[in-house]
């Protein structure tokens, strides 16, 4: 029955062959391998969630009164997106827990995104032949970081709202083109005619989504086509791929995998309070509160806007408001160019075209891994700066001694960590036995009274045992019809 | 001292008044989390004014005690506040001075001076302040200071309600009339709605939106208002302490800052956590730690679980 009706469907559209090769594919099994499975799955919860809140959103900023079941907003004039996402949150069965799992689910995409990122940099992944999808990476980490600004703006919260403040002048901010930029998104002067909510909403849950879906299918796609890296080992070269097969090793711990992610986002939606947007109230662009922050993605730049001194250019009738353009463009417009041309960088200090399928390990490139570290602090510099007032609540310190802090925290992290970085790399490059399993030393002593060490044996599972290359099934192509019948695969003549 | 002016108060309590404070004292045991300690200390002795708010969580009852104790002459309690903006001011009884003025020679004159007239460049001139801005620093802890920071510091209060009181009846006697008087706040049947309008409107900017308090510049900060009751608030309101802007009757109405000590000690102090653990009500800062820790650090574990570690 089974047979049969694979047999239809392979008649039709001849998928017994792909199929067959894609079961078969090898996969290398190091759990650092995984970690974009996380960026993967939480992106499922998102599509999914999402689905669920667009079909009580409302995207609109027309003003309604509130009369949902939350005391103190009732009577309140409210915009319908706000009044809406309330509703969700208290009308709606099951709305907050979904509207807090995609919130949950976004943080935790983008933030497996970067660790996933910092494994292929720090392992050298990124190389020949694997440079477009590194380049692919990047841009769906910028669309992610996009979007889920939009997403977080659209409730019309007052803390989101001063987020849109923000990001008009960002966009004002630049040089010729900014007012006209800003006005035409906002369809006028700050806060615009009421169309900036129905216009994220569409960017957020249409273009942006499908754009990352397609480049997801590419990520994946080159993943196939290319084959994975894997580390070098016993058994293991440029030319081989050693691991597991999709069927039935990885996909079983891939699929767990799917439930284990959404066991987290939804453990975390169901338990820990996320943007509680009925304590902030709709957004007024005459109201403020204090100790606003964006969430964590945008914090790095949230921080440069911080730690920025108050510098503007005036000259020839215009200003260019320095101090909010170098930080919130340049800054995130230099990292973001930088990472996506990382891989022609390294070219072109190595001048190396060779086909890489192994990994490098960091201590074996110190040049790239201290680079890397001193992008990791500079980073982690500005994000930790862009919650300065929470710091310097929290520990009773002058607001302005923690500004100034990170002004001089923020250039030099980069340089102490890359020379750290660059000396404990070639001080592990030339230790022996480094990253190897200590064995226990057994002294003993001679007759004549000397004393000699020697080394135990290896413990259990501490030596690489050689694999045997499996050859890939290939009677998909046998032309004897006999056993492709008794296999129970076709062989397809078009 | 004290003790003859908490005796007459116990014995003009009424049976019912009495019955209130024992509820007060329930419902704070029972629901509160572990604010206003310094009104429910005295809330036995003084007369109280309980006030249940409307149920601002859906589906779960909130009893907010507001055990409001300022009055101990109590001739305007329950039966003259029906008809009022929830809010009256009425004199402290005399017999308060010269027990306040003891007090206030022990605690306080070594740097106010003993007409608490203030000492240049040590500690400021307080006649003509009023009452009400006595109690909010004696009674907040942060009088006596404990330090010469930038900006005192809320602690245990040093003095109980009614010996706070009599510090506020001794300093309001060397100028009478002048200053901000001792509010006695009835938050029962407040506008929530408009104290959460008018608070986010005029308090939120510094204070935050959840009333959790931030860093202002130069060591200053907007404090907490997780402690503060609804006598403190409006005390707050009308004098102004610190850096805090002080706001009139022109500004924010009786009622008005009713309804904002409503807002804060009935909302922001009792916020409705639908959704989980609160986070510290810091907003992005702590989800960011939770996602990036919490979540993806399990994921990460789970990963080194299932993945091969060779």
């Amino acid at each position: 029955m089974i047979d049969k009706s694979l047999n239809w469907i392979d008649d039709r559209l001849g998928v017994a062959k792909g199929g067959r090769s894609f079961l078969d594919k090898i996969f290398p099994d190091h759990w650092s391998f995984m970690l974009g499975e996380i960026a993967l799955y939480s992106f499922i919860v998102l599509l999914g969630t999402g689905v669920f809140l667009t079909l009580y959103f409302v995207p609109s900023a027309h003003e309604i009164v509130y009369h949902g079941s939350y005391v103190p907003l009732r009577g309140q004039k409210v915009s319908e997106a706000y009044a809406s996402t309330v509703g969700l949150s208290f009308d709606v069965r099951s709305g907050l827990l979904m509207r807090q799992a995609h919130h949950w689910a976004a943080d935790i995409f983008l933030g497996a995104i970067a660790v996933h990122m910092a494994r292929v940099f720090f392992t050298g992944a990124f190389r020949k032949p694997r440079e477009l999808n590194w380049v692919v990476g990047v841009l769906m980490l910028i669309l992610g970081v996009v979007n889920g600004f939009l997403g977080y703006s659209l409730p019309d919260d007052l803390v989101s709202g001063t987020g849109i403040r923000i990001a008009y002048s960002i966009m004002e901010s630049i040089p010729l083109v900014g007012s006209y930029l800003a006005f035409f998104l906002f369809g006028g002067n700050y806060p615009g005619s009421g169309v900036i909510i129905p216009r994220f909403f569409v960017l957020h849950v249409l273009i942006v989504p499908a754009i990352l879906v397609g480049l997801l299918a590419a990520h994946l796609g080159l993943l196939v086509k290319q084959k994975h890296t894997q580390f070098p080992g016993k058994g293991k070269t440029e030319s081989n791929v050693v691991g597991s097969p999709m069927f039935p090793t990885f996909m079983a711990k891939t699929t767990g995998f799917l439930f284990m992610t959404s066991a987290v986002i939804f453990g975390l939606g169901g338990f820990a309070q996320i943007n509680p947007i009925w304590q902030f109230g709709q957004y007024e662009p005459y109201q403020i509160s204090y100790a606003v922050q964006p969430d964590w993605y945008m914090g790095w730049l949230d921080g440069a806007a911080r730690i920025m001194p108050s510098w503007e250019w005036v000259g020839y009738g215009h200003t260019i408001p320095l101090e909010i353009f170098l930080p919130a463009v340049i800054f995130p417009g230099l990292i973001f160019n930088i990472l996506l041309a990382w891989p022609l960088i390294e070219w072109y200090k190595t001048k190396d075209s060779n086909y890489h399928n192994l990994l490098d390990r960091p201590r074996d490139r110190p040049k790239r891994t201290a680079a890397g570290a001193a992008m990791l602090a500079l980073l982690f510099g500005v994000f930790f700066a862009s919650s300065t007032d929470v710091m310097a609540n929290f520990f009773q310190l002058p607001l302005m001694d923690v500004l100034w802090f990170f002004r001089f925290f923020v250039p030099l992290a980069p340089i102490v960590a890359y020379f750290i970085t660059f000396k404990i790399c070639h001080e592990m490059r030339d230790a022996e036995n480094i990253g190897k399993r200590k064995r226990a030393l057994i002294v003993s002593r001679t007759t004549d009274g000397e004393y000699v060490t020697a080394e135990s044996a290896p413990r259990p599972g501490d030596g690489h045992e050689e694999l045997e290359a499996m050859p890939v099934p290939t009677f998909i192509d046998t032309t004897d019809p006999e056993l492709a019948t008794a296999a129970g695969v076709r062989r397809v003549i078009r | 001292m004290s003790k003859t002016a908490r005796r007459s108060v116990t014995a003009r309590l009424a049976a019912p008044a009495a019955l209130v404070g024992v509820v007060a004292v329930f419902s704070f045991v029972a629901f509160s989390s572990g604010s206003a300690q310094a009104d429910t200390t005295t809330s036995t002795t003084a007369p109280v004014t309980v006030s249940t708010l409307p149920d601002a969580q859906p589906g779960t009852v909130q009893a907010v005690p507001t055990a409001v104790s300022a009055e101990p002459s109590a001739s305007a309690t329950a039966d003259s506040a029906s008809n009022h903006s929830g809010i009256y001011y009425t004199d402290l009884p005399a017999s308060f001075i010269k027990p306040g003025q003891a007090l206030f020679a022990a605690n306080c004159s070594s740097c106010h001076g003993s007409e608490a007239n203030g000492k240049a460049g040590v500690a400021p001139n307080l006649q003509g302040l009023g009452a009400g801005t006595v109690d909010f620093w004696v009674s907040t802890g942060r009088m006596p200071l404990a330090n010469t920071s930038v900006q005192a510091i809320r602690k245990p209060p040093r003095f109980d309600r009614i010996q706070t009181l009599e510090i506020a009846a001794f300093v309001q006697s060397l100028t009478p009339g002048q200053g901000t008087q001792v509010p006695l706040v009835r938050t029962a049947g407040a506008d929530l709605e408009n104290g959460n309008t008018l608070f986010t409107l005029n308090c939120a900017a510094c204070h935050t939106i959840s009333g959790a308090g931030d860093a202002l510049a130069e060591g200053a900060y907007a404090p907490s208002l997780h402690l503060a009751t609804p006598t403190q608030v409006v005390e707050a309101i009308r004098s102004g302490p610190g850096n805090m802007p002080h706001f009139g009757p022109g500004n924010i109405t009786n009622t008005e800052a009713r309804d904002i000590a409503a807002y804060v000690t009935g909302v922001l102090q009792h916020p409705n956590d639908a959704g989980g653990v609160g986070l510290g009500g810091i907003g992005p800062v702590g989800e960011g730690f939770v996602g990036l820790l919490i979540g993806v650090g399990l994921l990460m574990l789970v990963c080194f679980w299932i993945g091969d570690r060779a």
